[in-house]
């Protein structure tokens, strides 16, 4: 054991990164440092020693190099949008941000792939494939920040996902630089490499398995055209029986979102889209394919909006998804939760999955527990997937109320659980949802699971503390980084 | 332990290889204490369903017994409102299918040989057919799995509903996985409304160029086929017996939708194809020729046959340098995959010079050559699962984590057969 003085350490650390990265790529100064200190969720803070911007994979192989040297811990950072606190920095550590990693290097539309950077921004891709006739199918909400290196860590969704699926499904292969500094090309250009699905895997591993440097995509073929109806209804009991209907009627719609009445109320202040805003809810139910059946399509949702006592005042044909109505009510749509800003200083959005038969259920159930803590609740979802995101709202400076909005997030965890479901759809465990995975899986998921992390991040120094409860080498061990900086 | 000697014709394991017994556990954690015992005893394991392709991979490296999964078939739950179902892993695709069709639904995944072969076998080898281009390999469909370990635990991964992040993916990582990972057990479905009408249209082709042509301007077609099949002469009597064109290459069209969808579509189709010579079989005489498609990777005269993956791209070029008197083909063009086998009389070193070029060839784009049956003797020198990649070390660690005793399917997969 060395009886070098933490400072010491701590600075030695930062000139080796400095000559990595260059000085202007690293930031060490606590009051910048600050922003970096927590992602989309804000309930649990921790601020990483130093946030350093690689340009290359082989910068990023080198700062690992120096976090083994160093005995510290590392997290990847992307956007920092993450709804799970998946990029907190927890011991402190390196914060390795991917954001200058941003290029799309290729787009083979022949063979419908396209290889890109991890710190492109999602939308980004969209924008470049416009007009070609193909697109990036994964389209989370948050696509105009979050990027595709983080899509690929929390296995993102989106509201079109219902139909073409989530990232994992349009991902082919990846380069990834190891907790042990190694470069690895796992998967390729072409599906079903021999060997096993490393891909399956990595999509969706949080972060604990090493930072992506490069990703391969698949592209899908732009639709020949659509229909995207608003559903309004005075309940949201009957907005929840009518997609359960849809879905149970063999129909599988491009896109089916709901929002509820405070969440119509937001969204209408903020883009003044039309909503009607005494409604109880709405849906936004979109089918897409070829032009020749879809008017029949559009025709048989409609009669099950109007069979649950909805009604629907708008249906949008659409040919290119540049139409001003479509690009208005999706707009509306994505930015529900920015308009939350002015309903309240503080949120937290959960992530449960149901059966989409019990979303009449959970609904219900989230109404009553919101009037038990005392916590306003509002719901904006992918309600096709039966991907609940209640929404609660809260002063962060009000300590009793954070207690209360976390007893009741939990509460409606566990009914999804009850329910058969799940705690997170999209946005993952991260540190949040950690004290989940026990009631989701038993012992020996986990040690398996533990197993597999180890296969990757033996020492656990990469992303420590999250996803999976314990049991990870290091992570009991004090962080000399952490200690320099205190 | 050694190998037994052949104690009867259903302890065949397969590669001449036989098993010292065969254990049939009737639930999940019989299962799980059959593996325990048998590792125990220092045996390996050999997991069977339907046992229609048990020739895939490597000779079994050492002794050990067959595990099948024959008893377990249950339905666990089917809430078709849901479009989801979990069912145990030795229930027969045909059963599988039986049961999603009287809800009106199904698994769209093409299976040779579905009255034997099972729901776990078509999940550990990951077997598909002309679909996929539509709907997408296994992966796509599977959300959750529960597989035995050789320790005797039980594992699951993901769960019952269609969109889910918590924990690694085991669903995925079991599929392809061969039976090394553990057996799996339970495995959870997302399924489809069955389409209400299907439609194949055969079109046959005289050069090369103009079915290039043609598959580059699918690509941009205003129909949607959820098929791209390109047959080459030999290949095509053999899927489409007098059906077939007497042209060297046909190409086939899979549609399935709406009736009102897939008319408009068969009419396009016609159209956007100009002069090729077409013909199209509708509806419930749709049925045997989709059968047909499937069943080319497990019926013919094939003493070898490959499965081959390259960009879409690439194909044209590829089909160029396949002798058709040597080699039938089918090429899922849509998706860049091939099912190859050799025609009658092909000698084995003239196959094994032809499976290099392929080899080379393929990996100019990324992709590549497993070789999905052939003589035990020519397994290793033809090296079924090819050259190691670059995340072959990663897999062996993975393979370590959750087998380290090494006891699941030793030597038939790419960890332990050697190259
Ligand atoms: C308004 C809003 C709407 C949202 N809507 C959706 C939605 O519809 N669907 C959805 O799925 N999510 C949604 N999210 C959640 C979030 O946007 C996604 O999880 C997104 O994928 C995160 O991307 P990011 O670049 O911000 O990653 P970050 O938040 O920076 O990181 C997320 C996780 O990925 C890891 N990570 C990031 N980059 C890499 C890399 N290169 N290599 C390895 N690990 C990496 C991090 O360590 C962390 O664990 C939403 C969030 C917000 C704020
Ligand atoms: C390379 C390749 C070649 C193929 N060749 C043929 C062929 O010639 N004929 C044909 O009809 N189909 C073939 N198929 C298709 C495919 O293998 C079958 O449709 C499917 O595997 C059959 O199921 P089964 O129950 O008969 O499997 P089996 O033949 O019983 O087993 C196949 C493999 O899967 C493993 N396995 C089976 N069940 C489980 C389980 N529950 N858990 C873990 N592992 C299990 C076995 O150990 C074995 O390695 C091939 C597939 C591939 C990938």
């Amino acid at each position: 054991m060395s009886v070098a003085s933490p400072a010491s350490s701590a600075a030695r650390l930062l000139a080796d990164l400095a000559a990595v990265v260059g000085p202007e790529g690293l930031i060490h100064h606590h009051d910048e440092l600050i922003v970096y200190e927590c992602d989309g969720y804000v309930i649990e803070k921790s601020v990483p020693d130093v946030v350093v911007f690689p340009t290359t994979t082989e910068q990023v192989a080198r700062v690992v190099r120096l976090c083994n040297q160093h005995d510290v811990p590392f997290v990847p950072r992307g956007a920092g949008t993450s709804l799970a606190g998946g990029t907190l920095a927890v011991g402190g550590g390196v914060m390795i941000c991917l954001t200058r990693m941003d290029k799309i290097v290729e787009i083979n539309l022949p063979d419908r792939t396209a290889v890109v950077e991890p710190g492109l921004v999602n939308v980004r891709l969209t924008r470049a494939l416009a007009g070609t006739g193909f697109h990036y199918a994964p389209d989370p909400s948050s696509q105009g920040a979050c990027t595709i290196g983080g899509n690929v860590a929390t296995n993102s969704g989106g509201p079109h996902t219902l139909k073409y699926g989530v990232t994992v499904n349009h991902v082919l292969g990846v380069e990834l630089v190891l907790p042990d500094g190694s470069i690895v090309e796992v998967g390729g250009k072409v599906e079903d490499p021999p060997g096993y699905d490393l891909i399956g895997l990595v999509v969706g591993n949080e972060g604990t398995f090493g930072i992506v440097t490069k990703i391969t995509v698949g592209l899908t073929r732009d639709p020949e055209s659509g229909r995207t109806l608003l559903g309004v209804f005075d309940s949201v009991d009957a907005a929840t029986q009518t997609v359960s209907d849809i879905i149970a009627n063999g129909i599988v719609p491009a896109a089916l979102e709901m929002l509820d009445t405070l969440m119509i109320q937001a969204v209408e202040q903020a883009f003044r889209f039309g909503f009607p805003t005494d409604a109880g809810a709405v849906l936004i139910i979109e089918v897409d394919g070829l032009e020749a059946g879809m008017d029949e399509q559009a025709e048989a949702i409609r009669k099950l909006v109007l069979k649950n006592g909805g009604t629907v005042p708008k249906a949008i044909p659409w040919r290119t998804r540049k139409e001003p109505d479509y690009v208005a009510i999706w707009k509306s749509r994505k930015s529900a939760f920015g308009a939350i800003g002015r309903l309240s200083p503080s949120y937290c959005t959960q992530d449960g999955v149901v059966p989409r038969t019990k979303l009449p259920h959970i609904l219900r159930e989230i109404t009553r527990i919101g009037a038990k803590y005392q916590i306003r609740i509002g719901n904006v979802f992918h309600a096709g997937d039966g991907n609940i995101h209640p929404i609660l709202l809260f002063d962060e400076r009000d300590e009793e109320e954070v207690a209360r909005v976390i007893l009741a997030s939990h509460e409606i965890l566990e009914e999804c659980v009850n329910c058969g479901g799940s705690v997170t759809g999209e946005h993952g465990i991260g540190v949040e949802k950690i004290s989940f995975m026990p009631k989701l899986f038993g012992p020996d998921d986990l040690s398996a699971m533990v197993a597999i992390r180890s296969a990757f991040n033996p020492e656990g120094r990469c992303s420590p503390e999250k996803m999976i409860p314990g049991g990870g080498g290091c992570l009991e061990r004090r962080s000399p980084g952490r200690h320099a900086s205190a | 332990m050694n190998w037994p000697n052949p104690p009867a014709e259903h302890h065949a394991i397969a590669d001449g290889r036989h098993a010292h017994a065969i254990d049939r556990p009737g639930s999940p954690e019989d299962l799980a204490s059959t593996l325990a015992q048998r590792v125990a005893e220092g045996l390996a394991i050999y997991p069977r369903g339907g046992g229609t392709a048990m020739h895939v991979g490597g000779p079994p490296a050492r002794p050990g017994v067959l595990v099948e999964s024959n008893r377990m078939t249950r339905i666990i739950d089917y809430p078709a409102a849901d479009m989801t179902i979990s069912v145990e892993a030795g229930i027969t695709m045909k059963a599988l299918q039986a049961t999603l069709a009287r809800e009106g639904q199904f698994l769209p995944l093409d299976t040779p040989e579905s009255g034997q072969a099972t729901l776990g076998g078509v999940y550990a080898t990951n077997t598909w057919g002309p679909r996929r281009f539509g709907y997408g390999r296994p992966r796509d469909h599977i959300i959750g799995i529960r597989f035995a370990k050789a320790d005797g635990t039980l594992v699951k991964g993901g769960g019952r509903v269609v969109k889910n992040v918590a924990g690694y993916d085991f669903p995925k990582l079991l599929t392809g996985s061969l039976g090394t990972l553990g057996v799996i057990c339970e495995i959870t479905l997302k399924v489809r409304p069955k389409a209400e009408d299907s439609a194949l249209v055969v079109a046959a082709f005289t050069s090369l160029d103009a079915l290039g042509n043609t598959l580059g301007a699918l690509n941009t077609s205003a129909t949607r086929p959820v098929a791209i099949d390109v047959l080459n002469a030999p290949a095509a009597r053999h899927v489409l017996a007098e059906m077939a064109p007497s042209s060297p290459w046909v190409l086939v069209l899979g549609f399935e939708e709406a009736k009102a969808t897939v008319s408009w579509q068969v009419d396009h189709i016609g159209r956007e194809l100009g002069g090729a010579d077409v013909r199209v079989v509708r509806g419930d005489e749709a049925g045997p020729v989709w059968s047909a498609l499937t069943d080319f990777q497990s019926t013919g005269p094939g003493v070898v046959k490959l499965r081959v993956a390259l960009p879409p791209s690439l194909l044209i070029t590829l089909l160029g340098r396949i002798d058709p008197a040597d080699w039938q083909v089918q090429a899922h063009a849509g998706t860049g995959t091939l099912h190859m086998q050799t025609n009658a009389g092909r000698e084995m070193d003239q196959t094994a010079a032809d499976l290099q070029r392929l080899r080379i060839a393929c990996a100019k784009g990324g992709g590549h050559v497993i070789v999905a049956s052939c003589p035990t003797e020519a397994k290793g020198p033809l090296k079924v699962w090819g050259d190691p990649r670059p995340d072959w070390a990663l897999g062996a660690r993975v393979k370590a984590a959750l087998d380290p005793a090494g006891a699941m399917n030793p030597g038939r997969f790419f960890d332990t057969m050697g190259t």
